[in-house]
This record gives C-alpha cells, structure tokens and sequence, in this order.
C-alpha cells in the first residue's frame, strides 16, 4: 500500500524538509503533493486521494485550523488523519488544536520526532512493515 | 566475542554473537550502527565535534572526532557488508558536565551530537534512537546480529 501524502506549508523550505524526512522514514510513500496554503490544500483533496496530511497553521489566505474544519465538514475527508506541524507554543491552544488532528509536532522538531509521529498516526505501520524499505528515497552514497 | 572500544576508537564485527562495548562516555558520543540482514555492525566512541582544531590529530586518529569518525564508521560497516538503507544508527552519551556543578562553558556534548545530526541530516540518515545528555556517564554495547544495543548509566541498564 502506497501511501499518498499531502504537506502544507506556506514555507518552501519547511515543506522540502519535511518531504525529506518521509523519504528517510521508510514509508512506503506513493505521491507526494504539496499545498502553500488551506485554499490550495483543499483544492488538492478535491480531486486526489489523500491517505494523510501534514499541515501548518499560520499560512496566509486559509490558515490551517480553518482548513481542517472544513475538511471535517465533508462526509469524503471527515476521517483524514491530519498531522499539525506549528510552531504554537501555547499548551491551551495545542490542546485544542490536537482535537482537531490526529498528532501534533512542534517546530523545530528533529526528523526522528516527525518520523515517530507519523508512524504513531499511520498506527498499522510498525517497524517491521516500515522497514520494507521500499522507498529509501533519493540517498547520498559514500 | 567481546571487543572493548577505547576513547576515540572504533571497532567493527560481522560476527553474530559478538558484543562491542565503549566504557565511561561523559560528554564524548557513543555511536552504533548495525545492518541486521548483513549482520555488520560498529561502534565508535568520538571525544570532540570538529577535526579542524587540529586536522593533524585527525589524520592520525580519526576517531576522535564526530565529523572523522563516523564517516569512517559507515564506510568500515560498508567493506564488511553493511547496506546504507538498513542501516540502524543509535547514539549514547552527550552529557553535560553543568550536571556535577562544573561550568561546562565550550558543552561538547551538546556540540557533539549536533555535529553528529548535521552528518546524518546530509547523508540522508536517521537515528533509530538515542539517549544523550544529562549528567551521568554510560557505558554502550552493541551484540551483533540481534542489533540490541544496552546502556548502562547511574546503575541502571536499558535496552536503546
């Protein structure tokens, strides 16, 4: 099973390190896609199949709360697992913005955090499926 | 077989059964890396971040610091089997000398584990997991084959 993942962030860098830690996670990714914003991301799900999002919540014209409500509001994409990666640092507001998602990962994180959380969501995928290393990605060689 | 890592050293195996062990990491970093298909792994006990306060120390011992070291490591686990996408990397040790009242003002052990997230950042790694910082020495083993890797700390032992 490939796993289609969608990472928004208004950061071109934020979303190139967090594409960069999926590829070394060892999921079993299929595609990758990438929203710069709420808008842009719903657009996305509209016409893909989406298997999990990670997504931040200071963007500009939709941030990524108001995102996920709507997500909610559509019978197709009420049960997406949502990853928030913010930078929130209030413990009330991370509390309320875990309700909304399926895991919350505060920036800056570590790609072994990330990885973790991903694998925590994912649930089925345990270190032995994980490890299939199907797509190690793009890796340097020595 | 037991093989015994000394401060800024480096010992490889790709002989399942074997334990390799690093005693007393302060604020050096204990780092094992282990293919469990190949059954190849290595353990490298570093001292201090960068080679370039003294490359000429470097040269002749590698293994004294993380950005000599550990590419050295890989490469070693490399000759004797080991596959870059199986890799299992865990790192042990980093700790703060603040920990016993001592100003610890240049925090190697801090700097040396950043040195070493940096590498495995650029190489396209991660850790499996770690155990670093804190105020108290370790000791790290690696068994080749079973990839189990122990710390022993403050009289107590965990599983990494």
């Amino acid at each position: 099973m490939a796993l289609n993942i969608l990472v928004v962030d208004d950061s071109s860098v934020m979303r190139a390190i967090i594409i960069k830690t999926l590829r070394l996670s060892q999921l079993p990714l299929g595609e990758v896609l990438e929203a710069q914003n709420g808008q842009e991301a719903l657009k996305v799900l509209d016409g893909k199949w989406i298997d999990l999002a990670l997504v931040d919540i200071n963007m500009p014209v939709m941030d990524g709360e108001e995102m996920i409500d709507r997500l909610r509001q559509n019978p197709e994409t009420a049960d997406l697992p949502v990853i928030i990666v913010s930078t929130e640092g209030s413990e009330t507001r991370k509390e309320a913005l875990m309700q909304k998602g399926a895991g919350f990962v505060h920036k800056p994180f570590t790609p072994e955090t990330l990885r973790d959380t991903i694998l925590k969501t994912l649930g089925g995928l345990n270190d032995a499926k994980a490890g299939d290393r199907t797509l190690q990605g793009r890796n340097t060689r020595f | 077989m037991i093989h015994t890592v000394g401060v800024g050293d480096m010992k490889v195996s790709g002989t399942k059964g074997d334990l390799i062990v690093t005693h007393a990491l302060g604020s050096c970093l204990g780092i094992a890396v282990h293919d469990p298909v190949a059954s190849v792994g290595g353990l490298l006990h570093v001292m201090l971040p960068l080679s370039t306060i003294d490359p000429a120390k470097a040269d002749t011992n590698p293994f004294m610091f993380v950005d000599t070291g550990f590419p050295r490591l890989l490469i070693e686990c490399f000759k004797a089997g080991a596959q870059k996408q199986r890799l299992e990397i865990r790192a042990a040790g980093g700790a703060n000398s603040q920990h016993k009242g001592e100003n610890d003002f240049f925090q190697i052990g801090k700097r040396n584990f950043i040195i070493l997230r940096k590498l495995l950042w650029k190489d396209g790694l991660l850790l499996k997991s770690y155990d670093v910082g804190g105020g108290n020495s370790r000791t790290m083993s690696l068994e080749i084959g079973t990839g189990n890797v122990t710390i022993k700390s403050g009289g107590q032992m965990k599983i990494l």
